[in-house]
């Protein structure tokens, strides 16, 4: 058979690399997350708590005004790194962070699988790598704003707030910790949030399954203490991890007294299962018949 | 001609099953047809020349390039795949927008690109609704169209006929066939041999993972017009209608279905048998309530081809 050349050209050029190939994924997840009708109401909401705090540090500025006023019963507020791991380790954000990774993440990939979306991404030119970046950019995205912004906030205001550099200068390392300990949780909740959502098709089952495991392990820690009282049961919980390396990351003391090592092991080897089984799971689609 | 795509001893199986056996083959620009049953293995030949899954043995050449990891490559294929793949929420332009986004065009020339692959496959005064809302035709006209919009050179459809009413079928043929005159190379993948025959005459012919053949389409057709076939005839009377078939030459076999009232004929010239049924049943004053072919076609050949 003939082909006639009509009004295709062939094109031999060279295909270079585009940057963010990742890009459109995470802004459509993005975009996905904010159409939600109840994450519009969750979404201001998730920051009160951030607002709490930071009206807690104009506070500490203002302490005299507020003794003049109401007298000595004001209580004195320390801001410190205890004051920092009290709002990113402390168990009111771990819950605003799950709630968080269940409106945006739950169906990141249980929604491609239940629409045989695969291999639409994975008949384009987008690696499997990309995929993955522009899916874990939606949760770093949601997540760095209740953590790493909030706490470079506080760190500025901080410093706003009293006119100088005293608490910088006091703890120049609290931008790291705020930094590591932000990129830690919002790492591990995006390898949690992602592998739950790579194992179901259904994005409501997905959602149970982040609230359930989540406290599920918080149950199973209070059980087994109660009957065995070992500190060690600690490590079956996902959040008294958390807290246990939060702790340390800030400079304080871990609030359960075994080696927060441990902790940050089980964390990390989550998180190594998590990303084996992701691989295993987004593939390209093979129909066996 | 250069081969577009070429294959070198491709296999993939999984676990113990079989995928795709040995298959060495080179496709022209123009269209071809992958012919086959149901799990013969073409969807997993579609999917490994279009580097989506890893062959476990053998290569596939996209315009001379290993297609498996090379990404940039893939902006020359536009793959329609055989399962409904939409996000069912958006609407058909957000989809296909949406899609041309992972290609990093300007948004100008995203919207251009959508509005003219949507204007093919005429669905540009749907493409406002959600896609949930679509019928059957019209998702496959946007499959299509999300296959198209980057104006591959490579258009690889699997199975985009299935499921189709016979009006969408004209419309998806139609499309396909414009697409033959402009140098690019569409695969078109089905398992009903007329559908293929509608669109092509260079076919693949794949069967249980492996290439049985490769070639003109009239090649097929005339096994398929020498090989047996099998009628089956809802009629009032099927014995007595049975004892007028035995006296011809070309019924080579009768025999009574389970079902009410049915004959099933077999005969090596079909055209001459439904030409003999009108007269016989008039004379008789048989009543013919339904014809039909049980038997594939296409499982015919195949199984003329192994010899069974």
């Amino acid at each position: 058979m003939t082909i006639k050349e009509k009004g295709y050209t062939h094109w031999d050029g060279e295909f270079q690399d585009k940057k963010f190939p990742w890009w459109p994924i995470t802004r459509y997840g993005i975009k996905l997350t904010f159409r939600k009708k109840f994450f519009k109401l969750f979404f201001p909401a998730s920051f009160l708590l951030a607002v709490f705090f930071l009206a807690g540090i104009y506070i500490s500025e203002r302490l005299d005004d507020f003794k003049s006023m109401f007298g000595e019963s004001v209580p004195s507020l320390q801001i410190d790194p205890a004051y920092f791991k009290t709002y990113l380790a402390g168990g009111f954000l771990l819950f605003i962070m799950l709630i968080m990774v269940i409106f945006c993440g739950s169906g990141l990939i249980s929604d491609d699988l239940k629409h045989n979306a695969l291999q639409l991404y994975f008949s384009r030119p987008l690696k499997k790598r990309d995929y993955f970046l522009g899916k874990t950019a939606v949760i770093v995205f949601f997540l760095f704003l209740l953590t790493l912004v909030p706490g470079f906030v506080f760190i500025i205001m901080k410093m706003i707030f009293a006119g100088s550099f005293k608490f910088f200068l006091s703890y120049p390392w609290l931008p790291l910790s705020v930094i590591a300990y932000s990129v830690l949780v919002t790492a591990f909740f995006s390898f949690y949030t992602l592998f739950l959502s790579s194992l179901n098709k259904s994005r409501l089952f997905v959602a149970i399954l982040i609230f359930g495991i989540y406290f599920g392990s918080e149950i199973l820690r209070a059980i087994f203490y109660e009957n065995f009282h070992n500190h060690h049961f600690s490590l079956l919980s996902i959040s008294a991890n958390i807290q246990q390396v939060g702790a340390v990351i800030f400079n304080q003391k871990t609030p359960y007294p075994i080696h927060w090592i441990l902790s940050l092991l089980v964390l990390t080897a989550f998180c190594i299962l998590a990303g084996f089984v992701l691989k295993k799971k987004v593939k390209g689609v093979e129909i066996v018949k | 001609m250069k081969p577009v795509i070429e294959t070198q001893h491709l296999s993939k199986w999984y676990g113990n099953v079989l995928g795709l056996s040995d298959v060495t083959l080179e496709i022209e620009p123009g269209i071809t047809g992958i012919l086959g049953p149901n799990g013969a293995g073409k969807s997993t030949f579609l999917k490994l020349i279009t580097g989506q899954i890893k062959p476990n043995i053998g290569t596939c050449f996209i315009k001379g390039k290993k297609i498996r990891n090379n990404y940039p490559l893939f902006s020359f294929i536009g793959f329609c795949p055989e399962q409904d793949a939409f996000f069912d929420e958006l609407t058909g332009w957000q989809f296909i927008t949406g899609l041309l986004r992972l290609h990093h065009y300007s948004p100008a020339e995203r919207d251009d690109r959508a509005q003219k692959a949507l204007e093919i496959v005429e669905l540009v005064e749907d493409k406002d609704r959600v896609i949930k809302s679509y019928s059957r035709g019209m998702r496959q006209r946007l499959k299509f169209a999300q296959a198209i919009a980057h104006d591959p050179e490579i258009v690889v459809l699997d199975e985009p006929l299935n499921g189709l009413d016979p009006l969408g079928r004209r419309k998806i043929i139609r499309l396909i066939k414009s697409y033959k005159g402009e140098g690019r190379t569409v695969m078109v993948s089905s398992h009903v041999l007329p559908e293929i025959e509608a669109m092509t005459k260079k076919i693949i012919l794949i069967h249980q993972g492996k290439i049985f053949a490769q070639g003109d389409i009239h090649y097929i057709r005339d096994l398929i017009e020498t090989h047996p076939h099998i009628i089956s005839i809802k009629c009032s009377d099927p014995r007595l209608l049975a004892s007028n078939f035995i006296q011809e030459e070309f019924v080579l076999n009768v025999k009574f279905s389970s079902a009410e009232n049915t004959l099933l004929v077999e005969t090596n010239n079909r055209d001459k048998f439904f030409s003999l049924i009108p007269s016989l049943s008039v004379k008789n004053n048989i009543e013919v309530e339904e014809i039909t072919s049980p038997d594939d076609n296409l499982q015919a050949v195949f199984d003329y081809l192994v010899g069974k």
